[in-house]
């Protein structure tokens, strides 16, 4: 055991949460991948709370309170255990049989652990640091919760409902083990939160944040995001945090991340963009995904705010985003109309999963309004007038409804060929276009004509 | 023994009631019988022997009820622990929540007494306090002094249901009740002992009616309340022509109601299910019942997923709509991932898509045009926003279009 213990040992006296999180790890590393076995070989179910107990006592008593040499033996037993049950399963997998059980007794071990790590947290028995290695614990909870559902869903497809209930299908969650993980994490986070210790170099307020990634991150999974908001009003309701500056950069960039996709899915998109750009700002600059990961909300979001498509050469930064949004950007500036439905229906699946295929659609009023510009430029310029120049020759403003008509058909005759566009349908969009500001000016119904602004028919568009 | 006697005459009166107590002769035998020694129960001290004696005399001292309790047959203090503490164990064993409101539901306890006092009168006094204390009313009733009783006595839980409710909940188990008891003997009832057991396995019904008015269930079905299927498809088609000749909403609501009910309690679940369904789904929507019919939507979409026959296009298509009307854009989201390439191409589905996408454009012109051509109940469901979007469109046009806009346009709206 003392052997066994002796990773620990080094953790816990450099500090380090993240080496402590190593040692308490589910996963053997890459080098040792026989850790797990030889961990477990080291004691047995009845005597391991002894072991561990009697180990720390005879090695750390001179280093820790008898609180803590409690509170880690209970903590390493508890993970002893959880190891003992993904040993089981791991074998149980090997061998080919049913994996329900084992997923879900994993998982209960695993909680189990995370429990009383929280315990002893909350009684003052570990130290501060600890939450960060809580933090690991949890995400690996976070794991399990992910396996045991799956586990669930396979063993039994739809959940009956036993009850009294009035109905067939009992209203019970699917993603039962990850909503109660849900509920540890809550609780971590209320650890960090309501800590009131006043010294802020030993505060657990340093893992607010960190705990609320992962919550988002569970209430995303769990298509409950509307519970974020809790999370988000209960951190900016405190008022004596740290300042966020002074927490590190990926809890963050992680945080502004979540932010932003979360007020671009209520469509608060003006907020969208600041936290988005924030993250994008602060991102650490090799972090490929990441950055495809935030830009991927920011360019839609960026298509609504300011009708403004990215450029080429951002594109070219980063081929997974271009994959995404090449074709959909190009139509967008060609006011393709036909390019732009194709491209967004073969990116349909990916940006329904992303949960930006609503917003994208929206932008079809760009590729619109790019094609309308279009025939405005195409009417030319009304012919000199007396003391005028080349310089500030006026365009033709007044054009009639049937070449509007006529691009429109011309841009989507390739799609598919169902869409007839009748005279009536035009008018429709072009008022839809000056109701929306991307046109400035009127439709004459009685003449069949448009009339532009002789300044800025199109705003933002140099013409 | 007197001394012990006194001491609680005084300890037990003095925080109730001022001083002038009358201590019967029945009383005092009662305090005497609980302190003999042949009355011990083993694992049960004095010390909470006397605390029990002190709150069972002290409960009808209190109501000056001591007179009315027949003393000599009322349950000794120890036994009343006794039995307490193994419907604890048994409740612990068995958590059934239901059984807590199922007065006919009496564990351990009430055998238990039978066995020992069988000369009990059935007078109404002769209920001891810890069963009153069990009835709902009195729980609610009864507050300060006996709340350690309450906290004592497991099988109450904490209430959290308003008074009126309870009452009418209280009345109907009366209602039920008589009738339970005629055919089945008090003692032997199966249904009472294997209460947990009851929760999943399907009741199969005996009543032979087609109509039956809804109540919701608080406890155990019985089989003679419930219909079999044979009499449910009956019914079904009693209710379709009642429906097409009446159009009464609320008596066929409350039919269609009580039908799934029975389904549900036998674990009937195939394509007769999906069609009952279906039709009160459509009806509600015909009468803009919203709440029904998402009730009815939620199932179908879980029975559906079952593979049992049915319309899912159809209500698929629904869904769609109905995320339109609520602009949901999050819900609307994970039903678009949903959707297989080949639902999108089904005409009904389509159709509601193409609703969608003409109102997320602003098309308002294709939307109007789509208006008319509903399929199936859609249009009931298109209709609770139509007003809405005409509004929006003619916003629209009032700001693009000069002043002198001819009532064409308008009309098509």
């Amino acid at each position: 055991m003392q052997e066994a213990l002796v990773e620990f040992y080094t953790a816990h006296a450099s500090s380090a949460a993240v080496a402590v999180a190593r040692f308490l790890s589910p996963i053997p590393p890459s080098q040792n991948p026989g850790r797990l076995y030889d961990f477990l070989r080291t004691t047995n179910e009845v005597r391991v709370k002894g072991d561990v107990q009697y180990a720390l006592q005879s090695q750390m008593r001179r280093h820790m309170s008898s609180d803590e040499i409690n509170a880690w033996a209970e903590i390493i037993s508890c993970y002893w255990r959880a190891v003992d049950r993904i040993v089981k399963a791991e074998q149980a997998e090997n061998q080919g049989r049913s994996a329900e059980r084992h997923a879900l007794d994993t998982y209960d071990a695993w909680k189990d652990l995370t429990s009383n790590f929280i315990k002893y947290i909350s009684n003052g028995a570990l130290p501060h640091w600890t939450v960060f290695t809580l933090y690991f614990t949890a995400n690996h909870l976070r794991k399990f919760a992910l396996k045991a559902d799956e586990q669930i869903a396979k063993a039994k497809p739809v959940a009956f409902s036993a009850g009294f209930q009035d109905d067939i299908v009992s209203a019970t969650p699917r993603n039962e083990k990850l909503e109660e993980a849900a509920r540890v994490f809550n609780r971590i986070f209320a650890l960090c939160l309501g800590d009131r210790n006043p010294d802020w170099m030993t505060s657990r307020r340093w893992g607010v944040y960190c705990i609320a990634n992962l919550q988002f991150k569970t209430y995303f999974k769990l298509k409950t995001i509307s519970l974020s908001k809790n999370v988000v009003k209960s951190i900016a309701a405190q008022s004596d945090l740290p300042q966020f500056h002074l927490y590190p950069a990926s809890h963050r960039v992680t945080y502004m991340y979540y932010i932003g996709v979360i007020s671009f899915l209520q469509e608060d998109y003006p907020k969208a963009e600041a936290s988005l750009t924030e993250a994008w700002n602060t991102c650490y600059a090799y972090s490929t995904r990441n950055h495809e990961l935030i830009m991927s909300y920011l360019i839609p979001c960026r298509l609504i705010t300011e009708h403004a498509v990215p450029t080429k050469k951002l594109l070219d930064q980063f081929p997974q985003l271009r994959s995404l949004f090449g074709d959909l950007i190009n139509s967008i500036r060609k006011g393709d109309l036909s390019g732009f439905d194709k491209a967004l229906a073969e990116g349909e699946p990916e940006f329904v999963k992303r949960r930006i295929f609503l917003t994208l659609e929206r932008s079809r009023d760009i590729a619109l309004r790019n094609l309308f510009r279009k025939v405005f430029l195409a009417a030319g310029f009304e012919d000199l007038k007396e003391g005028q120049t080349e310089k500030d020759r006026i365009r033709k403003s007044r054009i009639p409804l049937s070449h509007f008509a006529a691009a429109l058909r011309m841009s989507t005759a390739g799609a598919d060929s169902g869409q007839v566009i009748d005279d009536e349908e035009v008018e429709c969009l072009l008022a839809n276009m000056i109701y929306k500001g991307h046109m400035k000016g009127y439709v004459s119904h009685e003449h069949a004509m448009v009339v532009l602004n002789k300044k800025g028919a199109f705003p933002r568009t140099g013409v | 023994m007197h001394q012990t006697d006194q001491n609680l005459q005084t300890e037990a009166a003095s925080p109730v009631k001022p001083p002038k107590v009358e201590w019967t002769p029945e009383v005092r035998e009662y305090v005497g019988r609980a302190f003999e020694a042949e009355n011990a129960i083993k694992g049960i001290s004095r010390e909470d022997t006397t605390k029990k004696l002190k709150e069972v005399i002290g409960f009808f001292a209190e109501r000056k009820q001591l007179a009315s309790v027949t003393w000599s047959t009322y349950p000794l203090p120890q036994q009343i622990l006794r039995d307490e503490r193994a419907s604890a164990a048994a409740e612990a064993t068995m958590p059934s929540p239901n059984a807590v409101t199922n007065p006919s539901y009496a564990p351990t306890q009430s055998k238990k007494r039978k066995s020992q006092d069988p000369d009990e009168t059935p007078a109404e006094n002769s209920i001891p306090p810890w069963r009153k204390t069990n009835n709902l009313e009195d729980r609610i009733t009864f507050s300060g002094g006996n709340e350690k009783r309450h906290k004592k006595n497991v099988l109450s839980p904490p209430s959290k249901f308003d008074p009126s409710d309870l009452e009418k909940r209280k009345q109907r188990f009366n209602l039920g009740k008589p009738a339970n008891n005629k055919s089945t003997p008090p003692w032997g009832s199966a249904r009472n002992e294997s209460d947990s057991d009851m929760n999943s396995a399907p009741v199969v019904g005996t009543n032979d009616k087609l109509e039956k008015s809804y109540f919701r269930l608080t406890a155990p079905p019985k089989a003679e309340t419930v219909r079999p299927q044979a009499v449910l498809e009956k019914t079904l088609q009693l209710l379709t022509r009642k429906w097409r000749e009446e159009k009464n909403y609320g008596y066929i609501c409350n039919q269609f109601k009580s039908l799934r009910q029975d389904l549900t309690v036998q674990h009937i679940k195939n394509a007769f299910t999906v069609k009952v369904y279906e039709l009160h789904a459509r009806i509600a929507l015909e009468k803009g019942d919203l709440g029904e019919y998402n009730q009815c939507q939620t199932q179908l979409k879980a029975l559906y997923s079952q593979k049992l026959g049915g319309n899912p296009a159809e209500f698929t298509a629904y869904r769609i709509l109905y995320f339109v009307y609520t602009c949901n854009k999050t819900d609307m989201n994970d039903l678009l991932a949903e959707l297989t390439p080949a639902d999108k191409l089904h005409p009904w589905i389509k159709h509601a898509l193409d609703v969608r996408s003409s109102l997320a454009l602003g098309n308002y012109h294709k939307f109007f045009k789509l208006y008319l051509d509903a399929q199936n109940m859609g249009s009931y469901l298109m209709d609770m926003f139509i007003e809405r979007e005409r509004l929006h469109a003619l916003a629209n046009i009032s700001r693009a279009y000069v002043p002198c806009l001819s009532s064409v346009v308008n009309s098509k709206g």
